[in-house]
């Protein structure tokens, strides 16, 4: 599958961009709980972002350097990120604690993200800062870290001269303690995304385009689908903290109607917590029929959602044709496929059963929604586990090859080396197929789970049962998968009990593990005997392939062995301990 | 239980039904996480929604030594009453 050739790119630097929205009267729009609304015109973000600059280099921040951002969504954000760029350094966004949040396993993920993407200083504001101390301490970036209010006290004025070919910006693939990778985007590969962007997004030309995000902007959806894109068209933006979406998802639709938002980005949960959350009370007066862009990404798209969303909504304006289920991921900057605009989300009725067991699509009940095709100067190619590519309906790896396609893990050369071949193909680690010329995604080759639109590595999850007594150490599995009769993504938790041990309330000890560990609520947990789990033959868990058996059903414990057979199995286990605390 | 503790309880039992969708009991010795099963988003919106309702700003520092709603419920009465951080778990 091939996109339509890349239009001309509008600039060739964010820099740049940056510079000429700020001879338009547009910019960004930041509301707060009550609704209060504050502007930042493009004009007043470049002028700070100038001072800033200055201030960096003041600092001792030289060109290609990277920055981290510890910080809400608020004007310092744009401050310090743009302050970078035009510093010439690089932005790297973390994110910010959360209220009442889990702080140790805050500051070890911290620590880890900043020492690997070798952060040179920490911004952040001075709340935050005095939470930071211990991640700082543990990373020790070379100028410490520093509340945004401190590097643009002084006057000053920086612009540097970036090329194309500059590193713009370092995202994580996921934010974790576990092996974050850190994806690495040039100015060129920003500027070629914000260019298939805008031409899958046409703005609107009877008025400004504006857009509504409430996602992080320490996420892709979030910085470059939103933000970065209102720099590149230009046009308005305005901006909602997370936090306070979750808390009052009404606002959300509230500021689409209001300022008239053209496209609004969300993953698949935003879409549902608004037919649970948002009361007919709430949305008095409200007109959705402007927001002729209603993106659904970064985690699985539910067509019952999404039926359910326009039929609720309609009453308000909402069109269904709005409604775009999109896919991407960080290591291709954002975008790699878009259904048609306006038509609205295509579902294909397949069987689950024989789609997990022999990997091709035949007519049945589950409905898996097309993600589009590719988006300009993208091509998606669905292959087998040899390499060759497939022909329709058949299940495969999604391969994707484009202009916004990393260049590198920085620093992981070998990580990289098995995400890119030799031609530019990006390995996506996840599984799907392609029929009438779109790609439909079923699952997932990759270790990830995917919660509320934020990506978890399955050793966050299985890290917490190490302490839960009764289960067998390093056996056991964390896996994304959504759940019959449901519509999001939820984990399941497949873990061995040891030999011999009580089964009685291990259920309840895991779930409350994982719980305390992660914030995150298991779905399902099943407790399997001791070899249940399928391993590789050097004793490694094979969590794709645990997750495709337990859909299948046919996740069974093994025969009965003999006492040299359990001595090889405690063996494997022990093999498969030690290697897990080494990859981790 | 001073009368702002109480306030703060019946906005917690709000929260928590209405925004949260739990059916059980809410007391002030339950554990938030253990009992309640209050994930990251469910903190967070609690966090958020008492935050609005009496005009206080909690933190991540706030987490610690706050595990049962007693320990919430001190900490917003103590807070919404404009003293300083009272230790964690103390009653004001």
């Amino acid at each position: 599958m091939k996109g339509p050739a890349l239009p001309a790119l509008k600039h060739a630097t964010v820099n740049e961009a940056l510079a000429a929205a700020a001879r338009t009267p547009r910019g960004l729009v930041f509301v707060d709980t009550s609704e209060r609304e504050t502007h930042l015109p493009w004009a007043q973000v470049y002028g700070r972002a100038r001072r800033f600059a200055a201030g960096l280099r003041r600092l001792g921040v030289a060109p290609g350097e990277r920055v981290a951002l510890v910080l809400p969504t608020s004007p310092g954000f744009m401050d310090a990120f743009f302050g970078a760029l035009l510093a010439g350094a690089v932005p790297v966004p973390l994110y910010p604690p959360v209220r009442l949040g889990r702080l140790e396993e805050y500051h070890r993920s911290t620590a880890r993200m900043l020492e690997v993407s070798a952060a040179a200083v920490v911004l952040t504001d001075a709340k935050v800062r005095l939470l930071l101390g211990e991640s700082v301490a543990a990373a020790r970036p070379r100028l410490g870290c520093h509340t945004v209010e401190e590097v643009a006290r002084e006057e000053g004025d920086l612009a540097e001269r970036v090329s194309p070919g500059s590193l713009a910006l370092i995202q994580f693939s996921s934010g974790s303690t576990v092996d974050p990778k850190p994806v690495g985007l040039r100015q060129g590969q920003l500027m070629a995304q914000l260019a298939a962007l805008e031409a899958e997004l046409p703005p609107p030309v009877d008025r400004t385009p504006v857009g509504v995000s409430w996602l992080p902007l320490y996420h892709d959806m979030g910085l470059i689908g939103c933000l970065l894109s209102a720099v590149y068209y230009p046009g308005g933006m305005v901006l909602i903290p997370p936090e306070v979406f979750l808390a009052r998802p009404a606002l959300w639709l509230r500021a689409l109607s209001r300022h008239r938002g053209f496209v609004s980005p969300a993953p698949n949960f935003a879409y549902g917590l608004c037919l649970k959350r948002v009361k007919d009370a709430d949305l008095e007066g409200v007109d959705l029929s402007g927001w002729t862009h209603a993106l659904n990404g970064a985690e699985p798209v539910s067509v019952e959602t999404l039926r359910l969303f326009s039929e609720r909504f309609s009453r308000w304006g909402f069109q269904p044709g709005a409604l775009r289920p999109v896919y991407g991921l960080s290591e291709a900057t954002l975008a790699v496929t878009f259904p048609p605009a306006g038509r609205g989300p295509r579902a294909l009725g397949v069987d689950a059963r024989v789609l997990a067991t022999e990997r091709r699509v035949v007519d049945g009940s589950r409905e898996v929604v097309s993600v589009g095709r590719p988006v300009p100067g993208f091509e998606v190619r669905v292959r087998d586990e040899l390499g060759h590519v497939l022909e329709e309906r058949r299940v495969g790896r999604v391969f994707a090859r484009g202009p916004s396609v990393m260049a590198e893990y920085v620093g992981h050369p070998e990580a990289t080396a098995r995400a890119l071949d030799a031609e530019g193909w990006l390995d996506t680690g996840d599984l799907g197929f392609e029929a009438e010329g779109e790609l439909f995604l079923t699952g997932r080759a990759k270790d990830l789970v995917i919660i509320r639109g934020a990506n978890h590595a399955p050793q966050e999850f299985e890290e917490c049962l190490e302490a839960v007594e009764g289960l067998r150490t390093g056996c056991a599995v964390a896996l994304g998968f959504t759940p019959e009769g449901e519509n999001d993504e939820a984990l399941l938790l497949l873990a061995e009990h040891a030999p011999g041990a009580e089964v009685e309330g291990l259920e309840e000890r895991i779930r409350e593990a994982v719980l305390a560990g992660t914030g995150v609520k298991a779905h399902t947990v099943r407790v399997v005997e001791p070899g249940t789990l399928p391993r590789t033959s050097s004793g490694k868990l094979r969590r794709s392939e645990a997750l495709r058996r337990y859909l299948a059903e046919e996740l069974t414990a093994p025969k009965k062995v003999g006492t040299v057979g359990l001595v090889v199995e405690m063996a494997k286990s022990a093999l498969a301990f030690a290697r897990s605390g080494r990859d981790g | 239980m001073v009368e702002n503790e109480l306030a703060v309880l019946r906005e917690i039992r709000r929260i928590v039904s209405q925004e949260l969708e739990w059916e059980g009991e809410v007391e002030p010795t339950h554990h938030l996480l253990k009992d309640l099963q209050l994930d990251s988003m469910g903190l967070t919106v609690l966090a958020v929604e008492l935050e609005n309702h009496f005009r206080i700003r909690l933190s991540a520092e706030d987490s610690v030594g706050v595990n049962t709603v007693g320990d919430l419920m001190r900490l917003v009465a103590t807070r919404a009453a404009g003293e300083p951080r009272a230790a964690a778990g103390g009653a004001p």
